[in-house]
């Protein structure tokens, strides 16, 4: 199915509708409506369609309008009579664009007479429905489709009218049906605009994504895009991983932060406030940098995305921002989270006391026993930090905890999960949350080098939020590679392991269903490496999905590989990577690229707080 | 009829025993059960223990943890209980949380309960869309009653779709927490049990999480069919050992 966009009025925001690649852009000519279009077109796309929406107008104005702005459709919305049409059709040749298609609107209440369509049959080339309401075009609410099950007519039509992010399940439910046989675009305007012209980018792009990349099982699949997605589909799910295996205890918490993440996230004051903590708070952008030295010695071509950098000293730092902006919106006082290593911890506390808000760490006993820096940095943030005692007494005991303490304070408490792993959407939340990394990384290449994507993008991966904002923006750019990279531990058959994609199996865990280790009795099992930070028995449902796809490679590299290769960046580079950033590094010890090869590598977090383990492992 | 449904038209309050399978010993399990029929408790919840319990307190994740340890899986309780019904009449519940159930196989798992007299399944962490979309056929070909939790945040449109896919009782979770958290009922509380007994829905409602004594469990039956206690049993037998199931009984009917 095709997508026409309607009421473009702003130059900058024209251009940013049109990099969603749409079908059909629609400029209104009409001085009465709000969404009068009276400057310039920017230049776009020649595949996307510019549409003029005339009501009654002077055919000789019309065809003025179609020279000036070179349009290649014309939508009628008024009374145009069928000689209206005829004669536009007839004064082709002289046009710019010889094959312009003609579009005859209908507006449509409970019911509809499909007979008067037939003069039109021969004049026009698409027909599109509308709601009928007070003025001419959309007035922000559908109609009853039930009504097109009568539609008569073999010609394809547009469906148009109050069409937003919400009518997502309704349009792929109509896409299902009889009556979409023909339906040949969806048309929409206001439902995705901040103001009268104004088009929300974030929401057109998400309705985009959850209706075009998989809802191809519709009727007629030659009008629909075909195109594998990697993103969460509106249920929830990557593949046959995600979903929300949620006590009911949780379901009114979970199902707050789903039905309002996409539009919170959306709303410009968010986005507004959110870039400018990233900007002044954590100082993004975080550079891209070329390890001439590093790339020397493997003889390809290696970036590294400077996380390290950020304030806090990783990625982790970039969700808790969104998270707690979100929490805010929501009306939430207290924050609750868990820690490993004790990372994730000290970035929720950061931004706790930045906004002035009750936090509790929850952390395993013997995590606390073994990472008493962070213990120390989360308690001078003021955070309350409280042991999980419970099972293994480390990070999944602590997100157990955290789970808990959620179950018990519904109505106050957010949780900021703290990897892009737990019911949805926290996957996907976070995952946007982190996708600020593979955004600039896409112009920061393109600065350096010309051109935006590279052969390669790198991460480690333990639930993998930094790998999950790595590669966001690369999902569906089929020339990009994706490696992810595992944590063996002491080696994938010793037993003391964290890898998952090679030794789990689908299961259920902390609400979602994805690879996960685990003994066949369906126990979750204690995985092992030294990074503190890639010890965790599962990974987050994007990746699994990603492993199953075969979209992204597997790599698992042992506690000594990391250890090494942590080093080898120091003499080179001069930088003290985190140890669960060496994993991803150590992988051109064990694989080969091309001299020529771009291989950008997260480079997920600074080495200050693993220093008493490269001492010790050294001997330092 | 299912033995639940037949449990739920008697007219009594029912009082139903939540225990972890496995606990304290792994081969208490059928004792356990044995004791609580003859000593008039109504329904049995076997609770098959998960290394990762979300929804239960300390009590239940500690019991749980020790009948991991003593090598309870869910082989070893199905075969525990395979001749169960030679002596025991009463409904039995298994209760358990979804990862251990599908990688058993979801199918070959109802199927086994069927084959052992099993009555009802409580699985907290598989929601009630994806049952409805996937399981419900597989449940009810065995001749299962799943239980569906409700909660005092729980929507009156989400309670009533529970309800009607529902067909045997509604498990209330009497407060915002985890199970073994809270000492006695307030306004509050007694306000929402009020509120669902109002809503006259099809299911009989029994109520769970915090009820421990004569009190709450009086407190709890005074609008719904029954309550459900776990943590308590489970420290009574932890304090006492597995053979003092008469006293507790018969402090909690009073």
């Amino acid at each position: 199915m095709k997508l026409k966009i309607c009421g473009m009025k702003y130059q900058e925001n024209m251009t940013e509708v049109a990099a969603l690649q749409p079908d059909y852009l629609g400029f209104i000519f009409y001085d009465k409506s709000s969404r009068n279009f009276d400057t310039s077109i920017p230049e776009i796309s020649n595949s996307i369609k510019k549409t003029g929406v005339f009501v009654n107008e002077d055919l000789e104005v019309v065809i003025e309008k179609i020279k000036t702005f070179n349009l290649q459709a014309v939508q009628l919305h008024g009374e145009e009579s069928p000689e209206y049409c005829n004669d536009l059709k007839n004064r082709q040749a002289e046009l710019v664009s010889a094959s312009l298609e003609i579009i005859k609107v209908f507006s449509i209440k409970n019911e509809f007479n499909f007979e008067v369509l037939k003069p039109y049959e021969a004049v026009c080339d698409y027909f599109l429905f509308d709601t009928k309401g007070k003025h001419p075009g959309g007035n922000g609410y559908t109609f009853d489709w039930n009504v097109l099950n009568n539609y008569s007519s073999t010609k394809p039509f547009f469906l148009s009218g109050g069409i937003g992010f919400d009518e997502i399940e309704a349009v792929k439910k109509f896409q299902q049906s009889m009556a979409s046989k023909y339906c040949y675009a969806l048309d929409v305007n206001s439902k995705f605009e901040i103001e009268p012209g104004l088009k929300n980018i974030e929401l057109l792009k998400d309705f985009k994504t959850n209706l075009f990349f998989h809802a191809n099982h519709g009727t007629d699949s030659n009008l629909n895009k075909h195109m594998e997605n990697y993103n969460v589909n509106e249920k929830g799910y990557y593949g046959e991983f995600g979903g929300a295996f949620i006590p009911e205890m949780l379901y009114p918490n979970v199902e707050e932060l789903r039905q309002n993440y996409l539009k919170v996230m959306a709303e410009p004051d968010f986005k507004k406030e959110f870039d400018q903590l990233l900007k002044d708070y954590v100082g993004r952008p975080s550079p891209l940098y070329f390890a001439k030295r590093l790339s020397e010695k493997y003889n390809t071509k290696i970036y590294l995305k400077r996380e390290d950098l950020n304030h806090t000293g990783a990625h982790k730092i970039n969700n808790t921002i969104g998270q707690i902006l979100m929490a805010k919106r929501l009306g939430k006082t207290r924050i609750i989270a868990e820690t490993g290593a004790g990372q994730h911890g000290v970035a929720t506390a950061t931004v706790c006391a930045l906004m002035g808000l009750e936090c509790i760490v929850y952390m395993g006993e013997i995590d606390i026993a073994r990472q008493a820096p962070n213990v120390a940095r989360m308690k001078m943030l003021g955070a309350t930090v409280v042991p999980a005692l419970s099972g293994s007494r480390t990070l999944k005991d602590a997100t157990n905890e955290a789970i808990r303490d959620w179950i018990n304070n519904p109505v106050n408490t957010h949780y900021i999960i703290g990897s892009a792993i737990g019911p949805h959407p926290y996957p996907d939340m976070v995952t946007r949350f982190q996708s600020v990394i593979s955004e600039e990384i896409k112009w920061q290449l393109k600065e350096q080098i010309g051109r935006e994507n590279p052969d390669y993008v790198v991460a480690c991966i333990g639930g993998g939020s930094n790998a999950a904002g790595t590669y966001y923006h690369y999902l569906h750019e089929p020339d990009v590679k994706i490696i992810a990279v595992e944590a063996a531990g002491l080696g994938v058959d010793s037993g003391e392991s964290a890898a998952t994609s090679v030794l789990g199996h689908e299961g259920v865990i902390h609400g979602c269903k994805t690879l996960l280790m685990q003994t066949k009795d369906g126990q979750i099992t204690e995985p092992y490496s030294i990074s503190a930070g890639l010890d965790y028995p599962g990974v987050g449902p994007m990746h699994a999905n990603l492993c199953k796809t075969g979209r992204a490679e597997f790599m698992s590299i042992t506690d000594d590989q990391a250890m090494t290769a942590g080093l080898d960046l120091c003499k080179l580079e001069g930088i003290i990577p985190a140890i669960e950033s060496s994993h991803a590094l150590a992988i051109f010890e064990e694989k080969t690229f091309k001299p020529d090869d771009v291989v950008v590598v997260s480079l997920s977090g600074r080495g200050d707080k693993d220093l008493q383990n490269y001492i010790e492992y050294f001997k330092i | 009829m299912n033995r639940i449904n037949k449990k739920l038209q008697e007219n009594k309050k029912l009082l139903s025993i939540y225990f972890t399978a496995g606990y304290p010993n792994l081969t208490d399990t059928v004792s356990i059960i044995e004791d609580l029929e003859k000593n008039g408790v109504d329904m049995i919840e076997i609770g098959l223990p998960f290394s990762d319990p979300l929804a239960d307190g300390p009590t239940i994740q500690a019991s749980s943890t020790q009948a991991l340890k003593n090598g309870m899986t869910t082989e070893v309780l199905f075969d525990q209980l395979k001749d169960i019904r030679k002596t025991v009449s009463i409904p039995l519940i298994i209760m358990g949380y979804f990862n251990p159930m599908l990688q058993y196989g979801v199918e070959a798992f109802c199927k086994k309960c069927q084959e052992i007299g099993i009555d009802g399944l409580i699985i907290p962490d598989l929601p009630v869309d994806v049952y409805n979309d996937e399981y419900k056929a597989t449940f009810e070909k065995y001749g299962l009653i799943n239980v569906f939790l409700i909660t005092p945040q729980t929507s009156v449109e989400r309670i009533n779709f529970i309800d009607s896919i529902s067909n045997g009782f509604i498990y209330m979770v009497s407060s915002a927490s985890v199970t073994g958290s809270s000492s006695g009922f307030g306004d509050e509380q007694m306000s929402y049990f009020e509120r669902i007994a109002k809503m006259e829905l099809k299911n009989p409602q029994v109520i769970g999480f915090g009820i421990s004594d004569n009190e709450t469990f009086t407190q709890a039956t005074e609008h719904a069919k029954g309550a459900i206690i776990g943590s308590a049993f489970i420290k009574h037998i932890t304090e006492n050992g597995v053979n003092k199931t008469e006293v507790f009984v018969k402090s909690i009917l009073g």
